[in-house]
């Protein structure tokens, strides 16, 4: 399967799908992606919601089964593992590239 | 108090009600037919937000009112069917908005736009099969008494009031859909609009 097509993540999804390695509800996740972020990155309702129902039908969570009867839990699936793996891969070749071109640069002074 | 309008700007409405809060009327209700039922009380400065929304089960409709209510904010109206989601910040503080980023609040237009669109293909394919009724000629929908418009006098006129009922009755579901669809073709275009313009500006 071709993972590479949910690349890139958006930074909010990028922390929706780290907080939901852990399974949690909608207002769990919003307050763990603050929390990830030092109060740098907030989610709010609406773009929670739309944003769970997206990955649910990328199948990059899935629905688990909940002890409150009106909020929905949700976890990362094994797909999903493997898109958050593959996105911080990613990542890091960006950030070694950058690092790689600023110390020739620093040598060749 | 009750008040016809539609709006296809989510950002329109969300002022529209505000400016009705600060003149005492408080939304109660968003019927289907586009009527905001309001119950007056002292005015307030209020600042409301619409969610545009589709929801497959009951089950889905709660808990997206759950994280909205775990969030912080009250639900004022809206139902599973209803489409439009209204909401008031729980403590009335005013800067807090319902979505944190450009995507999320423009796909509310997307989900108008698709709504619209589905109703307006209802509407035609019902126009369609109507007029397949009657044979794709219009004038199977008027007058069909013979030689009606020969008869002169009193005549004329019981025949004609006689089958006038008739007469309305074939062309009014006509008539409607079409406009039906008119109104879902222009309210849909107008959403898609704002939506384009949202992702491309800044």
């Amino acid at each position: 399967m071709n993972v590479s097509k949910y690349l890139p993540l958006t930074e909010t999804t990028f922390y929706i799908m780290l907080a939901l390695r852990k399974a949690g509800h909608g207002y769990v996740v919003m307050q763990k992606v603050e929390e990830l972020s030092n109060g740098r990155v907030r989610v709010a309702a609406g773009t929670m919601y739309g944003a769970i129902e997206n990955l649910m039908k990328q199948k990059l969570i899935i629905s688990v089964p909940s002890e409150d009867s009106r909020r929905k839990m949700y976890r990362l699936s094994p797909l999903g593992h493997e898109v958050l793996a593959l996105e911080v891969e990613r990542l890091k070749s960006l950030v070694e590239v950058y690092q790689q071109i600023e110390s020739e640069e620093v040598h060749s002074k | 108090m009750r008040k016809f309008k539609v709006f296809a700007d989510f950002n329109e409405e969300e002022t529209y009600l505000n400016e009705m809060a600060r003149n005492g009327y408080f939304l109660k209700k968003h019927s289907a037919f586009g009527f905001y039922h309001f119950a007056e009380n002292i005015p307030e400065e209020l600042h409301y937000h619409v969610d545009c929304r589709k929801f497959k089960t009951q089950a889905d409709f709660e808990d997206y009112k759950a994280l909205f209510e775990d969030a912080g904010w009250r639900h004022v109206y809206g139902t599973k069917n209803s489409l439009n989601q209204y909401f008031l910040p729980k403590d009335g503080n005013s800067d807090g908005n319902i979505f944190s980023t450009k995507d999320s609040a423009a796909l509310r237009y997307m989900h108008l736009n698709k709504i619209c669109y589905a109703n307006f293909s209802f509407a035609i394919s019902y126009l369609i099969v109507l007029l397949m009724i009657y044979d794709f000629n219009l004038a199977n929908i008027g007058f069909l008494t013979q030689g009606l418009w020969k008869m002169t006098g009193k005549l004329f006129w019981l025949a004609f009031f006689f089958e006038l009922p008739f007469v309305l009755l074939r062309a009014a579901p006509v008539v409607l859909s079409l406009l039906m669809g008119i109104v879902y073709a222009v309210w849909g275009n107008k959403a898609k609009k704002i939506y384009s313009n949202m992702m491309v500006d800044e």
